[in-house]
Protein backbone atom coordinates (compact mmCIF):
# COMPACT_ATOMS: atom_id res chain seq x y z
CA UNK A 1 0.00 0.00 0.00
CA UNK A 2 2.17 2.87 -1.27
CA UNK A 3 -0.72 5.01 -2.54
CA UNK A 4 -0.42 7.21 0.54
CA UNK A 5 3.12 8.27 -0.31
CA UNK A 6 2.15 8.83 -3.95
CA UNK A 7 -0.84 10.97 -2.97
CA UNK A 8 1.45 12.93 -0.65
CA UNK A 9 3.60 13.79 -3.69
CA UNK A 10 0.45 14.67 -5.62
CA UNK A 11 -0.83 17.04 -2.94
CA UNK A 12 2.55 18.75 -2.68
CA UNK A 13 2.35 19.56 -6.38
CA UNK A 14 -1.23 20.78 -6.09
CA UNK A 15 -0.20 23.04 -3.19
CA UNK A 16 2.64 24.48 -5.26
CA UNK A 17 0.29 25.15 -8.20
CA UNK A 18 -2.18 26.80 -5.85
CA UNK A 19 0.52 29.14 -4.47
CA UNK A 20 1.84 29.91 -7.93
CA UNK A 21 -1.60 31.07 -9.07
CA UNK A 22 -2.51 32.78 -5.77
CA UNK A 23 -5.64 30.65 -5.66
CA UNK A 24 -8.02 30.81 -2.73
CA UNK A 25 -9.12 27.21 -3.14
CA UNK A 26 -8.83 24.12 -5.28
CA UNK A 27 -12.05 22.82 -6.78
CA UNK A 28 -10.95 19.70 -8.54
CA UNK A 29 -7.88 17.61 -9.26
CA UNK A 30 -7.76 15.30 -12.26
CA UNK A 31 -5.33 12.40 -12.48
CA UNK A 32 -4.73 9.67 -15.00
CA UNK A 33 -4.08 6.13 -13.76
CA UNK A 34 -2.95 3.39 -16.10
CA UNK A 35 -3.73 -0.31 -15.57
CA UNK A 36 0.01 -1.08 -15.32
CA UNK A 37 0.82 1.79 -12.98
CA UNK A 38 0.90 -0.33 -9.85
CA UNK A 39 -1.51 2.19 -8.36
CA UNK A 40 -4.99 1.22 -7.22
CA UNK A 41 -7.67 3.89 -7.86
CA UNK A 42 -9.75 3.04 -4.78
CA UNK A 43 -6.72 3.32 -2.52
CA UNK A 44 -5.78 6.62 -4.16
CA UNK A 45 -9.26 7.95 -3.37
CA UNK A 46 -8.99 6.80 0.26
CA UNK A 47 -5.54 8.33 0.67
CA UNK A 48 -6.69 11.55 -0.98
CA UNK A 49 -9.60 12.11 1.41
CA UNK A 50 -7.47 11.18 4.40
CA UNK A 51 -4.49 13.40 3.51
CA UNK A 52 -6.66 16.38 2.56
CA UNK A 53 -7.48 16.80 6.24
CA UNK A 54 -3.89 17.93 6.86
CA UNK A 55 -3.43 20.03 3.76
CA UNK A 56 -4.06 23.66 2.88
CA UNK A 57 -5.94 23.08 -0.34
CA UNK A 58 -9.54 22.88 0.83
CA UNK A 59 -11.82 20.02 -0.21
CA UNK A 60 -11.42 19.51 -3.94
CA UNK A 61 -12.99 16.60 -5.76
CA UNK A 62 -10.70 14.00 -7.28
CA UNK A 63 -11.38 12.89 -10.86
CA UNK A 64 -9.66 9.71 -11.85
CA UNK A 65 -9.37 9.03 -15.57
CA UNK A 66 -8.66 5.45 -16.52
CA UNK A 67 -6.25 4.97 -19.43
CA UNK A 68 -6.12 2.08 -21.85
CA UNK A 69 -2.93 0.14 -22.21
CA UNK A 70 -1.40 0.95 -25.56
CA UNK A 71 1.83 -0.44 -26.95
CA UNK A 72 4.14 0.11 -29.85
CA UNK A 73 5.74 -2.88 -31.55
CA UNK A 74 9.50 -2.79 -32.10
CA UNK A 75 9.23 -5.39 -34.87
CA UNK A 76 6.42 -4.07 -37.10
CA UNK A 77 6.51 -0.55 -35.64
CA UNK A 78 2.72 -0.41 -35.33
CA UNK A 79 0.78 0.85 -32.37
CA UNK A 80 -2.03 -1.18 -30.88
CA UNK A 81 -4.11 -1.25 -27.75
CA UNK A 82 -3.68 -4.22 -25.55
CA UNK A 83 -6.75 -6.02 -24.18
CA UNK A 84 -6.38 -7.89 -20.91
CA UNK A 85 -2.99 -6.35 -20.18
CA UNK A 86 -1.13 -8.70 -22.47
CA UNK A 87 2.09 -7.19 -23.67
CA UNK A 88 1.99 -8.60 -27.17
CA UNK A 89 1.65 -6.84 -30.51
CA UNK A 90 -1.96 -7.30 -31.69
CA UNK A 91 -0.83 -7.11 -35.33
CA UNK A 92 2.19 -9.39 -35.64
CA UNK A 93 2.25 -11.18 -32.31
CA UNK A 94 5.74 -10.01 -31.33
CA UNK A 95 6.41 -9.42 -27.65
CA UNK A 96 9.09 -6.83 -28.32
CA UNK A 97 6.80 -4.01 -27.42
CA UNK A 98 7.12 -0.71 -25.73
CA UNK A 99 4.38 0.62 -23.48
CA UNK A 100 3.25 3.98 -24.81
CA UNK A 101 0.33 4.43 -22.40
CA UNK A 102 -0.92 2.58 -19.39
CA UNK A 103 1.85 2.61 -16.81
CA UNK A 104 1.37 6.18 -15.71
CA UNK A 105 0.08 8.00 -12.68
CA UNK A 106 -0.14 11.58 -13.93
CA UNK A 107 -1.50 14.85 -12.63
CA UNK A 108 -3.54 16.11 -15.58
CA UNK A 109 -5.13 19.35 -14.44
CA UNK A 110 -6.18 21.36 -11.43
CA UNK A 111 -9.28 23.60 -11.20
CA UNK A 112 -8.67 26.64 -9.02
CA UNK A 113 -10.71 29.48 -7.63
CA UNK A 114 -8.62 32.61 -8.04
CA UNK A 115 -9.37 36.22 -7.06
CA UNK A 116 -11.01 38.00 -10.03
CA UNK A 117 -8.52 40.86 -10.07
CA UNK A 118 -5.50 38.55 -10.33
CA UNK A 119 -6.99 36.65 -13.27
CA UNK A 120 -4.79 38.38 -15.81
CA UNK A 121 -1.72 38.86 -13.65
CA UNK A 122 -0.61 35.23 -13.76
CA UNK A 123 0.32 33.59 -16.98
CA UNK B 1 -17.61 39.02 6.01
CA UNK B 2 -14.90 40.00 3.62
CA UNK B 3 -15.71 38.22 0.37
CA UNK B 4 -13.44 38.28 -2.66
CA UNK B 5 -14.76 37.89 -6.17
CA UNK B 6 -13.28 34.76 -7.57
CA UNK B 7 -13.22 33.09 -10.94
CA UNK B 8 -12.58 29.48 -11.86
CA UNK B 9 -9.48 28.59 -13.74
CA UNK B 10 -8.27 25.20 -14.89
CA UNK B 11 -4.52 24.77 -15.06
CA UNK B 12 -3.33 21.99 -17.35
CA UNK B 13 -0.36 20.15 -15.87
CA UNK B 14 -0.02 16.72 -17.52
CA UNK B 15 2.97 15.63 -15.46
CA UNK B 16 4.02 12.39 -13.80
CA UNK B 17 3.07 12.53 -10.12
CA UNK B 18 6.53 11.27 -9.25
CA UNK B 19 8.37 13.56 -11.67
CA UNK B 20 10.14 15.49 -8.92
CA UNK B 21 11.28 12.30 -7.18
CA UNK B 22 12.37 10.84 -10.50
CA UNK B 23 14.39 13.96 -11.25
CA UNK B 24 16.15 13.69 -7.87
CA UNK B 25 16.80 10.00 -8.48
CA UNK B 26 18.30 10.75 -11.90
CA UNK B 27 20.58 13.37 -10.35
CA UNK B 28 21.79 10.99 -7.67
CA UNK B 29 22.29 8.22 -10.24
CA UNK B 30 24.50 10.58 -12.24
CA UNK B 31 26.61 11.19 -9.13
CA UNK B 32 27.03 7.43 -8.65
CA UNK B 33 27.96 7.04 -12.32
CA UNK B 34 30.67 9.68 -11.97
CA UNK B 35 32.03 8.10 -8.77
CA UNK B 36 32.27 4.70 -10.46
CA UNK B 37 29.63 3.05 -8.27
CA UNK B 38 27.12 0.69 -9.86
CA UNK B 39 23.87 0.75 -7.89
CA UNK B 40 21.74 -2.40 -7.85
CA UNK B 41 18.18 -2.43 -6.44
CA UNK B 42 17.15 -5.95 -5.38
CA UNK B 43 13.39 -6.52 -5.35
CA UNK B 44 11.41 -9.66 -4.50
CA UNK B 45 8.73 -11.14 -2.28
CA UNK B 46 9.70 -11.89 1.33
CA UNK B 47 11.94 -14.91 1.79
CA UNK B 48 13.24 -15.15 -1.77
CA UNK B 49 16.85 -15.12 -0.55
CA UNK B 50 18.05 -11.56 -1.17
CA UNK B 51 20.28 -11.53 1.92
CA UNK B 52 21.76 -14.94 1.07
CA UNK B 53 22.41 -13.73 -2.47
CA UNK B 54 24.29 -10.72 -1.09
CA UNK B 55 26.30 -12.96 1.26
CA UNK B 56 27.21 -15.23 -1.63
CA UNK B 57 28.14 -12.22 -3.79
CA UNK B 58 30.38 -10.79 -1.06
CA UNK B 59 32.13 -14.15 -0.62
CA UNK B 60 32.63 -14.52 -4.36
CA UNK B 61 34.28 -11.09 -4.55
CA UNK B 62 36.36 -11.22 -1.38
CA UNK B 63 39.51 -9.20 -2.05
CA UNK B 64 38.52 -8.46 -5.66
CA UNK B 65 35.61 -6.02 -5.65
CA UNK B 66 34.30 -3.73 -2.98
CA UNK B 67 30.61 -3.59 -2.23
CA UNK B 68 28.34 -1.96 0.31
CA UNK B 69 24.70 -2.65 1.14
CA UNK B 70 21.69 -0.62 2.18
CA UNK B 71 19.23 -3.02 3.77
CA UNK B 72 15.57 -2.07 3.87
CA UNK B 73 13.63 -3.76 6.60
CA UNK B 74 10.20 -3.25 8.09
CA UNK B 75 11.37 -3.28 11.68
CA UNK B 76 14.30 -5.53 12.52
CA UNK B 77 18.07 -5.36 11.99
CA UNK B 78 18.39 -9.09 11.28
CA UNK B 79 19.37 -8.95 7.62
CA UNK B 80 21.88 -6.17 8.28
CA UNK B 81 23.46 -8.19 11.10
CA UNK B 82 23.98 -11.16 8.78
CA UNK B 83 25.84 -9.03 6.25
CA UNK B 84 27.84 -6.84 8.63
CA UNK B 85 30.77 -9.25 9.12
CA UNK B 86 31.29 -9.28 5.34
CA UNK B 87 30.68 -5.78 3.99
CA UNK B 88 29.76 -2.24 5.09
CA UNK B 89 26.02 -2.23 5.76
CA UNK B 90 23.53 0.44 6.69
CA UNK B 91 20.04 -0.41 7.84
CA UNK B 92 16.98 1.49 6.60
CA UNK B 93 13.96 0.80 8.77
CA UNK B 94 10.67 1.80 7.19
CA UNK B 95 8.54 1.35 10.28
CA UNK B 96 6.17 -0.92 8.39
CA UNK B 97 6.07 0.86 5.03
CA UNK B 98 5.89 -1.42 2.03
CA UNK B 99 8.70 0.08 -0.05
CA UNK B 100 11.87 2.14 0.20
CA UNK B 101 11.83 5.80 -0.75
CA UNK B 102 14.66 7.84 -2.14
CA UNK B 103 14.81 10.02 0.98
CA UNK B 104 15.51 6.95 3.13
CA UNK B 105 18.22 5.85 0.72
CA UNK B 106 19.84 9.30 0.86
CA UNK B 107 19.84 9.18 4.65
CA UNK B 108 21.50 5.76 4.66
CA UNK B 109 24.10 6.79 2.09
CA UNK B 110 25.45 9.49 4.36
CA UNK B 111 26.55 6.78 6.80
CA UNK B 112 28.28 4.47 4.32
CA UNK B 113 31.99 4.67 3.47
CA UNK B 114 31.41 5.08 -0.27
CA UNK B 115 34.85 6.31 -1.26
CA UNK B 116 36.19 3.07 -2.60
CA UNK B 117 32.97 1.17 -3.14
CA UNK B 118 32.41 -0.24 -6.63
CA UNK B 119 28.97 -1.78 -6.10
CA UNK B 120 26.16 -0.51 -3.92
CA UNK B 121 23.28 -2.91 -3.36
CA UNK B 122 19.91 -1.78 -2.11
CA UNK B 123 18.00 -4.66 -0.55
CA UNK B 124 14.42 -3.48 -0.97
CA UNK B 125 11.43 -4.49 1.17
CA UNK B 126 9.92 -7.87 0.30
CA UNK B 127 7.03 -6.75 -1.91
CA UNK B 128 6.51 -7.07 -5.65
CA UNK B 129 4.05 -4.23 -6.10
CA UNK B 130 4.95 -0.97 -4.36
CA UNK B 131 8.76 -0.88 -4.95
CA UNK B 132 8.08 -1.06 -8.70
CA UNK B 133 6.94 2.57 -8.77
CA UNK B 134 9.93 4.02 -6.92
CA UNK B 135 13.20 4.91 -8.58
CA UNK B 136 15.94 4.66 -5.95
CA UNK B 137 18.69 5.99 -8.23
CA UNK B 138 19.68 2.48 -9.21
CA UNK B 139 21.41 1.54 -12.47
CA UNK B 140 20.01 -1.97 -12.39
CA UNK B 141 16.79 -3.31 -10.96
CA UNK B 142 17.05 -7.01 -10.24
CA UNK B 143 14.09 -9.25 -9.40
CA UNK B 144 14.94 -12.19 -7.17
CA UNK B 145 12.63 -15.20 -7.46
CA UNK B 146 13.10 -18.42 -5.49
CA UNK B 147 12.18 -21.86 -6.71
CA UNK B 148 9.80 -22.25 -3.76
CA UNK B 149 7.55 -19.60 -5.30
CA UNK B 150 5.36 -20.06 -8.38
CA UNK B 151 7.05 -19.94 -11.79
CA UNK B 152 4.04 -17.87 -12.95
CA UNK B 153 4.97 -14.98 -10.69
CA UNK B 154 6.29 -12.69 -13.45
CA UNK B 155 2.88 -12.63 -15.14
CA UNK B 156 1.20 -11.77 -11.86
CA UNK B 157 3.41 -8.77 -11.14
CA UNK B 158 3.87 -7.25 -14.60
CA UNK B 159 5.03 -3.82 -13.53
CA UNK B 160 7.83 -5.18 -11.37
CA UNK B 161 9.20 -7.44 -14.09
CA UNK B 162 8.59 -4.83 -16.74
CA UNK B 163 10.89 -2.42 -14.91
CA UNK B 164 13.56 -5.02 -14.05
CA UNK B 165 16.83 -5.45 -15.90
CA UNK B 166 17.62 -8.90 -14.60
CA UNK B 167 15.98 -11.90 -12.98
CA UNK B 168 17.85 -14.07 -10.49
CA UNK B 169 16.29 -17.44 -9.71
CA UNK B 170 17.54 -18.61 -6.31
CA UNK B 171 17.46 -21.88 -4.34
CA UNK B 172 18.07 -24.02 -7.43
CA UNK B 173 19.25 -26.83 -5.10
CA UNK B 174 15.55 -27.35 -4.31
CA UNK B 175 14.53 -27.87 -7.95
CA UNK B 176 14.24 -31.67 -7.59
CA UNK B 177 11.69 -31.21 -4.82
CA UNK B 178 9.50 -28.34 -6.01
CA UNK B 179 7.14 -27.93 -8.99
CA UNK B 180 9.08 -25.04 -10.51
CA UNK B 181 10.31 -24.70 -14.08
CA UNK B 182 13.13 -22.19 -14.47
CA UNK B 183 12.49 -22.17 -18.23
CA UNK B 184 8.81 -21.30 -17.76
CA UNK B 185 9.62 -18.59 -15.23
CA UNK B 186 12.20 -16.98 -17.53
CA UNK B 187 9.92 -17.28 -20.57
CA UNK B 188 7.02 -15.78 -18.61
CA UNK B 189 9.18 -12.86 -17.50
CA UNK B 190 10.46 -12.28 -21.03
CA UNK B 191 6.95 -11.95 -22.44
CA UNK B 192 6.80 -8.86 -20.24
CA UNK B 193 10.41 -7.70 -20.55
CA UNK B 194 12.10 -9.28 -23.60
CA UNK B 195 15.54 -7.87 -22.73
CA UNK B 196 15.69 -9.35 -19.24
CA UNK B 197 18.99 -11.03 -18.29
CA UNK B 198 18.38 -14.23 -16.35
CA UNK B 199 20.47 -16.21 -13.84
CA UNK B 200 19.90 -19.42 -11.96
CA UNK B 201 21.88 -19.97 -8.81
CA UNK B 202 22.13 -21.43 -5.34
CA UNK B 203 23.59 -19.07 -2.75
CA UNK B 204 24.13 -21.96 -0.32
CA UNK B 205 26.30 -24.13 -2.57
CA UNK B 206 27.63 -21.27 -4.70
CA UNK B 207 26.37 -22.87 -7.93
CA UNK B 208 25.90 -20.20 -10.58
CA UNK B 209 27.04 -17.36 -8.32
CA UNK B 210 30.13 -16.52 -10.38
CA UNK B 211 28.04 -15.95 -13.56
CA UNK B 212 25.90 -13.48 -11.64
CA UNK B 213 29.01 -11.75 -10.27
CA UNK B 214 30.56 -11.56 -13.76
CA UNK B 215 27.36 -10.00 -15.08
CA UNK B 216 27.59 -7.27 -12.44
CA UNK B 217 31.26 -6.58 -13.23
CA UNK B 218 30.43 -6.29 -16.95
CA UNK B 219 27.43 -4.08 -16.21
CA UNK B 220 29.64 -1.80 -14.11
CA UNK B 221 32.19 -1.53 -16.94
CA UNK B 222 29.45 -0.57 -19.39
CA UNK B 223 27.56 1.80 -17.15
CA UNK B 224 29.75 3.88 -14.87
CA UNK B 225 32.88 6.00 -15.29
CA UNK B 226 35.77 3.90 -14.10
CA UNK B 227 38.81 5.95 -13.10
CA UNK B 228 42.06 4.92 -14.81
CA UNK B 229 44.20 2.85 -12.44
ZN1 LIG C 1 4.10 -6.00 -34.38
Amino acid sequence: MHEKSLVQSLLKQVEAIMREHHAVSVQAVTVEIGPLSGVESLLVEDAFSELLLNSQIGRPSLNIQAVDLTIRCRDCEQASSSPGLTLKCQLCGSNKVQITHGDEFRLMDVSLQIPAESENSVT
Amino acid sequence: MNTVDTVSKTVVINRDVLSEKKRRAAELRQQFTERGILVVNLVSSPGSGKTSLLEATAKCWQGQHKMAVLVGDLATERDAERLRPLVPVEQLTTGGACHLELSLVEKGLAKLPLDDVEFLFIENIGNLVCPASHDLAEHLRVSVLSTTEGDDKPGKYPKMYRTSDALVITKTDLLPYVPFSTEDAIADARTIQPELSAFELCSLTGDGVSQWCDFLVQARRRTVCIPAA
